[in-house]
């Protein structure tokens, strides 16, 4: 490689990398790394979901009829509405098309927003009710003295998925307005892949939560 | 340059139609109500195949670098084990313990 024939497109290089595919790959093997480590920051709630399940078989079939199936139900079509407009994003940066990337990244967040909007309807319902989680429930609707525990177990894997869509919202709308500042093209558009690997493992994770704690009963 | 695949559209919105069948089929099995450790083995089992179709094809694994693939299997290899260990406790007590409800104090034990 010799300095002469650093054109434009390769001016995002960091000089400690060889060309512009090794830090490519790099930043993409740095991403999925870091996506281990929330595969397993989300797996000590699923580490707790199954002990307790395991202990109160019963209590997680009772407390499951309290979480709307329909909503839950749109909830993870919209997700996967949203994985799809995502990946249609990186795609269009990747084809020099960063009128089309605006369009698949704003519908993206705007179905991010559908799923919070019907997250906040579901934890508000609940809170009116008095399924609150550890101390502060107050519902007697579920013949269980450990009715509570579903419910702190509930609101800490959904509520923890629910900041990560809200971190990948502003992800996006960042990624929206360099796109709009021509930013990326298809040379470099690494910012937009990594942060639909990031998008991709929050729609997985829901993947999981809804037939764990919806559809049990 | 394996790293820089253009997924094709065809995989896309394939993938976008599994996930679909897959959520319809996950829900219409859990209200046929299968006996209970078929009911969650069932679950689990369609929830793997959509985790399997996002990763393969919306991630693009199967068209990237074998290292992603590998840093992703070892995170299922490490869950796998921090269940299996913790249920080896967990499963095993005498009473299980109940951090909510104050344990009555144990009896003196008598030394041989």
């Amino acid at each position: 490689m010799s300095h002469t024939d650093a054109s434009h497109s390769n001016s995002h290089v960091q000089h400690h990398f060889v060309d512009s595919d090794q830090q490519f790959d790099s930043a993409k093997l740095g991403m999925w790394l870091f996506l281990v480590t929330e595969i397993l920051f989300f797996g000590g709630l699923f580490v707790a979901y199954i002990v307790y399940r395991a202990w109160n078989p019963e209590l997680f079939t009772m407390a499951a009829t309290q979480l709307d199936t329909m909503m839950g139900g749109i909830n993870t079509l919209v997700l996967i509405g949203s994985s799809l407009t995502m990946a249609l994003a990186i795609r269009a940066a990747q084809t020099d098309n960063p009128s089309a990337s605006i369009k698949y990244l704003v519908s993206t967040v705007v179905l991010a927003f559908v799923f919070m909007v019907i997250k906040y309807f579901e934890y508000t319902h609940k809170f009116e009710i008095g399924i609150l989680p550890g101390e502060a429930y107050t519902f007697t609707g579920i013949d269980h003295p450990k009715a509570h525990i579903f419910f702190s177990i509930y609101y800490m894997m959904t509520g923890l998925h629910g900041i990560h869509v809200i971190i990948g919202i502003g992800i996006i709308t960042w990624l929206i307005i360099k796109t709009k500042k021509g930013a990326f093209n298809s040379s470099y558009y690494t910012p937009v892949e990594i942060t639909g690997l990031y998008w991709h493992l929050v729609d997985i994770i829901w993947i999981f939560l809804f037939p764990l704690l919806y559809l049990i009963d | 340059m394996s790293s820089h695949h253009i997924i094709p559209l065809k995989y896309l919105f394939g993938t976008a139609g599994a996930l679909l069948v897959l959520t319809g089929l996950t829900v219409a099995v859990a209200f046929i109500h299968i006996p209970t450790p078929f009911n969650i083995i069932v679950a689990i089992g369609i929830a793997v195949a959509k985790a399997f179709c996002v990763a393969a094809f919306f991630m693009g694994l199967y068209w990237d670098k074998k290292i992603n693939t590998i840093a992703l299997l070892l995170s299922v290899v490490f869950f796998t084990l921090m269940v299996g260990v913790t249920l080896l406790d967990t499963m095993f007590r005498e009473k299980p313990s109940d951090i909510y409800y104050k344990m009555p104090a144990p009896p003196p034990t008598t030394q041989m």
